[in-house]
Formats: C-alpha cells, sequence, structure tokens
C-alpha cells in the first residue's frame, strides 16, 4: 500500500483542460484515458461499446461508474483493469501506455497494479481464503514464506483473521467479498476495480461492504466501482455516468 | 522464464488437489497408462530372467570354448540347403591339427553315435531299462580338460583305454538315476548295443533351462572312448570338435582355427566357410537378436496401452479445461500469463499420469517378484526409470493440446462463462 499513500489533490475539471500534458497525457496522473474506442464486429454490423471515452483519474481517488445496463461499464471496466485493449485510443496507466501491450506485459500488470473484485466473488473452491489470497502473490513470484505473511496481513486488513484456513463454502456471502476484497489488495495495487461489487450480497453486507471501501480508501488506496445502484454510487467522491458508450456527466460529488 | 522451483511446486499442490477431488474419474483415465507401464515391467523382466537363464547356461559350456561343426551356425529353421548338406565330414585328424594351434589350449573330437531315424540302432539298456534316447559320444579324455562336464564320481576314461579300446564310459547324471536306481553306477555295467561297458566315471547334474526345452536332455549322455564308438557304429562320421582357446586369445583361437580348418577343408580364396563356430558368445550374440525383437514387440504393445491412456487424458483435460473456464479466468485476471495456465495444466497432465505410471510400477514390481519363483528374473534399472519417463512424457504430450487451449482462452469471457 506503500506507492497509494501518495495523495494528489484532484483537480477541479478533470476532463476538460487537464493541466501539464507530456505526449497526450497528464504523468501525474494515475490513470489517463485519451479518446478510447472499442468497437465489436457483430457479423457485418459493428457495435460501439465505447466511443470516444476521456478522463483522468488521479491517484486515492475514490469513483463510481454508473450507467444502465449496456451502457458500456463492463467494457470501461475491463480496458482499466487490462484484461482487454482499446480498438483506438490511448490508455496510461501510472505513465505507461497500456494501450501497446502484449499479452504478458497485461498480465504483469494486472497482477502488480490492479486488484479485481467481482460480484460473484470468483474464489477458488477447493482452496482455503490463505490460499485464494496468496494466488496473486504466486504469479507475482514472491517466495513462499513471504506469501503467507502478505496473505496474513491482508486477510486481517479485512477483518477475516480467524477465518483463514475456511474454504469458501463454509464462509458468508459478505465473508467471501472480503476474501475476494484481501486477494485484490494484497499486492498493493495502484487501483481495486470492483464491478457491482454487492450486486450478490444482502442489503446490510453491502453496506459492510461499502463501509470497507470507504475505510481501505482512507487509508489511501484509489477504488473504482462499477454500479448500476445510486445509493452504491453515493458513497463515492467523484461519479462518472455513461450512456451509449459516452460520458454523460463527470461529477464530484464530495 | 519466471518458471520457478517454487511454481512447479505450487502447480504439484494445485494438481494433486485437483486430482484428489476426482479420484474415480482420475483412475480411469490412466488406466491405460497403468496398463502400459505394467507391460513394461513384466516384459522387462522377463526378458532379462530368460537371458540370466541363458546366459548362465551358455556359460557354463565355456566361455574359452568353440565348437565347430560342419554346418553354419545360428538358428535353424526348416531344412539346411543342399550346400550345407553334401558338406564333407570333419575329422578326427580335423581336431588333432586344432590341437597343435598356438592360441589353443585342447582340441577334442566327438563321435555322435546317438540314435537317429535313419542309422543303425544302438539301445542303451541296464537295471532292466532299455531306452533309444540316451546321447551316445564317443570322445578323447582330454575333454575333461575343458571344465565343461565334471566328473561327481569315480573318473574319465584314459588315452590309454581309448588307445587299447576298452569298453568303459562316463554317465551324465540323468543316466546314473534312470539305468542305476540301487547303489553307485561305479564298476557295474550298462549295456551299449550288444556290448556290456563299464562305468568308471558319473557326472554332475548340469542346470538347465532353454537348451533342450527345460528337459533333462544335457544329463542323459553317456561318453565313450572316441575308438569305442567308431568300432561301435562303423559308418558314423558326424564329428565336432570342441577347441579350448588359452585365456586371453579368444579371437586369435578363432582365426587361427579359421585358417587351418579352410586351408584343410579346401575352400577357395574368397568362398564362404564350408563349416561353422560357435562360441558362448555368438550363442548369446545370436540370442539377444531374439529377445531384441521381444523388446521391441514390447515397446510396440506398451506404446499402445500408453497411447490409449494419453487420448484418455487428452480427453478428460479438456473436459477440465471447460469445467473450469472461469477458474482460468480469474487466474488471468489476477496475472497469471499464458505460460501460467500452459504449465498448470500441463503439470496436472503429468501428475495424472506420472501417479499412473507410479501404480503401474507398484503393480508390475509385484507381478515381477511372483514370476521371480518362476525365473531368475530382475527388472533391469531402466525398466521402472524409462516407465515413468514415458508415463510423464505422455501426460506432457498429450496434455499440450488441452494446456494450449487453456491457456489460449480469453480472460472476459471466461470471466462471463456460466
Ligand atoms: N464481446 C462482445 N461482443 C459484442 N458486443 C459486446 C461484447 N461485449 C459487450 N458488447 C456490447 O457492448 C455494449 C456494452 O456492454 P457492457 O460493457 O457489458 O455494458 P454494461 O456493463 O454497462 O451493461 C453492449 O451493447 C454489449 O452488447
Ligand atoms: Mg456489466
Amino acid at each position: 500500500m506503500s506507492d497509494a499513500t501518495v495523495t494528489l489533490s484532484p483537480t477541479e475539471n478533470v476532463i476538460n483542460a487537464p493541466a501539464t500534458e507530456v505526449d497526450g497525457h497528464d504523468p501525474s496522473m494515475l490513470i489517463s484515458m485519451r479518446d478510447i474506442w472499442k468497437t465489436y464486429q457483430m457479423g457485418t454490423e459493428k457495435v460501439h461499446a465505447l466511443h470516444g471515452v476521456s478522463f483522468d483519474i488521479p491517484r486515492g481517488e475514490y469513483i463510481a461508474i454508473i450507467g444502465p445496463s449496456g451502457s458500456g461499464k463492463s467494457t470501461l471496466m475491463n480496458l482499466i483493469g487490462c484484461l482487454d485493449t482499446p480498438t483506438q485510443g490511448q490508455y496510461w496507466l501510472n505513465g505507461k501506455n497500456v494501450s501497446e501491450m502484449d499479452d504478458d506485459e497485461l498480465a504483469r500488470i494486472r497482477n502488480q497494479e490492479v486488484g479485481f473484485v467481482f460480484q460473484t466473488f470468483n474464489l477458488l473452491a477447493r482452496a482455503t481464503a490463505l490460499h485464494n489470497v496468496e494466488l496473486p502473490l504466486i504469479y507475482g513470484g514472491v517466495s513462499a514464506s513471504q506469501r503467507h505473511e502478505m496473505a496474513k496481513q491482508a486477510l486481517t486488513a479485512v477483518d477475516l483473521t480467524d477465518r483463514m484456513s475456511h474454504k469458501p463454502n463454509e464462509l458468508s456471502g459478505g465473508q467471501r467479498q472480503r476474501v475476494a476484497i484481501a486477494r485484490a489488495l494484497v499486492n498493493h495495487p495502484s487501483i481495486l476495480l470492483a464491478d457491482e461489487p454487492t450486486g450478490a450480497l444482502d442489503s446490510h453486507t453491502s453496506a459492510e461492504i461499502m463501509d470497507l471501501f470507504e475505510r481501505l480508501h482512507s487509508e489511501g488506496n484509489t477504488i473504482i466501482v462499477v454500479t448500476h445502484e445510486h445509493d452504491i454510487a453515493e458513497r463515492a467522491h467523484r461519479v462518472i455516468s455513461i450512456r451509449d458508450g459516452m460520458i454523460e456527466k463527470d461529477e464530484r460529488i464530495r | 522464464m519466471r518458471i520457478l522451483r517454487s511454481d512447479i511446486y505450487e502447480n504439484l499442490k494445485m494438481a494433486l488437489a485437483t486430482l484428489r477431488a476426482n479420484k474415480l474419474r482420475s483412475f480411469l483415465t490412466v488406466f491405460g497408462v497403468v496398463i502400459g507401464i505394467i507391460t513394461v515391467m513384466l516384459i522387462a523382466s522377463i526378458i532379462s530372467g530368460i537371458d540370466v537363464s541363458v546366459t548362465r547356461e551358455v556359460e557354463s559350456f565355456g566361455t574359452r570354448s568353440i565348437y565347430i561343426s560342419k554346418f553354419s551356425p545360428g538358428i535353424q529353421i526348416g531344412r539346411r540347403s543342399r550346400e550345407e548338406r553334401m558338406r564333407k565330414e570333419l575329422t578326427y585328424d580335423d581336431a588333432i591339427a586344432l590341437q597343435s594351434l598356438p592360441a589353443i589350449e585342447l582340441s577334442v573330437p566327438f563321435l555322435d553315435i546317438t540314435n537317429n531315424p535313419f542309422g543303425q540302432k544302438l539301445m542303451v539298456s541296464g537295471g532292466g531299462k532299455t531306452s533309444a534316447q540316451v546321447a551316445l559320444q564317443g570322445t578323447l579324455p582330454e575333454f575333461e580338460k575343458a571344465g565343461t562336464q565334471v566328473i561327481s564320481e569315480g573318473r574319465f576314461f584314459t588315452q590309454t583305454e581309448n588307445d587299447t579300446n576298452q569298453l568303459v564310459c562316463v554317465v551324465g547324471s540323468k543316466v546314473a538315476d534312470d539305468f542305476f536306481k540301487i547303489g553307485s553306477p561305479l564298476a557295474q555295467t550298462i549295456k551299449i548295443g550288444p556290448q556290456e561297458f563299464r562305468v568308471v566315471g558319473v557326472l554332475e547334474q548340469r542346470e538347465q533351462f532353454l537348451i533342450g526345452g527345460g528337459s533333462d536332455d544335457q544329463n542323459n549322455v553317456i561318453y565313450v572312448p572316441f575308438n569305442v564308438a567308431q568300432k561301435l557304429k562303423p559308418n558314423a562320421d558326424d564329428i565336432y570338435i570342441l577347441a579350448v582357446a588359452r585365456a586371453g586369445l579368444m579371437e586369435e583361437a578363432k582365426d587361427q582355427v579359421r585358417d587351418t580348418l579352410r586351408v584343410r577343408r579346401q575352400v577357395p580364396f574368397a568362398a564362404n566357410d564350408n563349416f561353422g563356430m560357435e562360441t558362448s558368445e555368438s550363442i548369446l550374440d545370436n540370442f539377444r537378436s531374439i529377445t531384441a525383437g521381444l523388446a521391441i514387440a514390447m515397446v510396440v504393445i506398451s506404446s499402445v496401452g500408453l497411447m490409449v491412456g494419453g487420448i484418455g487424458v487428452m480427453n478428460i483435460m479438456l473436459v477440465s479445461v471447460t469445467e473450469r473456464t472461469r477458474e482460468i479466468g480469474v487466474r488471468k485476471a489476477i496475472g497469471a500469463r499464458r505460460a501460467d495456465i500452459m504449465w498448470q495444466f500441463l503439470i496436472e497432465a503429468a501428475t495424472l499420469t506420472g501417479l499412473g505410471g507410479v501404480v503401474g510400477l507398484s503393480i508390475g514390481w509385484g507381478l515381477t517378484l511372483l514370476l521371480r519363483l518362476l525365473l531368475p528374473s530382475y527388472v533391469p534399472l531402466w525398466a521402472p526409470i524409462g516407465g515413468l519417463l514415458a508415463s510423464v512424457g505422455i501426460g506432457l504430450v498429450f496434455g499440450l493440446w488441452p494446456a494450449w487451449k487453456a491457456a489460449r482462452l480469453d480472460p472476459i469471457e471466461s470471466l462471463r462463462y456460466e
């Protein structure tokens, strides 16, 4: 979490006039997207999931991306998380141009810079909570003993100290999501990306998870939550609304 | 390359966990591999067992012995060629001539006067029993020095007994048992054809396994003086010669014997020998060319088993990749590269077949222990090592395609997979 502690104060108008552009992006920003297009070929027809999206995100922000179903939220999220590359446009993450990276470089970025939290948790069913959290460290080449320490720390950070050796089916939904959050945090990534993180949880548990996000943000993490629920989006400090693959509104609410 | 030892260890742990979760399916899948490995172990130990027995037996005829006959050596299938059958016989004088060669320690002729379908019958009788099955050989007392037959009781006949046509004989252990049920055969008589022979010596029993088809033929033999044999069967001309090389001079001895016999038998320059020489080495070479064929057959048979196993493994791994599409998506999302996914499934496949190999080796090993009750067999080291390598290799080869499919999966689609 050491690199995330540098919290820059977000500029007032993030979209329109970035102050210090170098090579067409602002190097002080954690995320810089410039005129991003994502086009799918459906038979003879072209579907533009995103058309011409640009924005900047400084370190330490807590952002919600909101929009109706089919508006392009997940597509944008996959691009931010480097699971996919844009059809057109430039994406700088931490000063690196991600839009030109190959498969293995993207895997490395996902491992080091991004922590994913999914709606359905996506834990390995046969592995214990501890092993699930260790997994990103295995792919990061961290030694076994260090891995163990780091995974324990991450589980402690989400208040699961006493559930480390439990398998997912021995945990409640909220606990599973907290394991998933620990897994996302264990590598100290630059961004925590959550796609509908409370979609599978009841309202009480959802509130718990949202409290956890708030705490993680206050500890310096950059958090992006994708949701279609307004009360979830309102917990963030900045809300980007998208519709039909375009940014409709980008406002600071806190 | 970031394939650290810890990665392989992690993958191995993951693979074992997966296999444990699907015990029955895993076992059925590797059944072919198990059978293949058992085949390798069994046939390898059978071959080794036969090899040990044959080597032991062949070498008991002397590692320095050269057996010379008018026929070409090797395994004879069907009738010998006309040229071979028309060759002139070896003679007593040939044997004596070889005796004086520098690399030859001793050389003795044998005259075979055993009953044969065309010749005159010489029945052997004694102790109330009569048989036409005993091998009758005329030879010289020098034969004893060859060390291939050992006297257990009494003595060999002497040169004087040969020269003066004494009716004495040395009998094999089976003859001693069959014809002299009570007391020692020594100084007793046995009737060969029309004449009574005095037994002066009894031979030690020879172990025998393959030569003679496991029967006791090697011990069902009577040796008489060469001259006496000639008189017993005046038209007999079936002579062969045993020459023993001096220590360390086996090659020279063979050359000298060949050169001498070619001259004595007037073989034209550049023509092939009109006689055959066999040594324990040449007999073993011959034999091993047969077991090599067997070994190839073994490789083919077990390859079929391993192939069947391999295809089963490929099938099950493809199923596994499909079942775990979402898991693959998650792994990719948290930073697994293509190579990581590839290794995961390759190691899983190799662990599966490797365990099949271990099961096969254990069962096979148990069976070879049973086999040891029948044959002096052992399992050559290459069999378990080769078997294990082959089974792991099968997993790697047949796991390649499923692993490649897994590695190529698109992370976004995999994450969406239900
Ligand atoms: N792999 C794909 N192939 C074709 N069209 C796609 C694909 N992924 C997304 N789309 C389309 O792109 C648009 C945006 O999708 P998505 O980003 O999933 O929306 P959201 O997450 O906001 O519901 C939709 O019209 C969807 O049909
Ligand atoms: Mg979506």
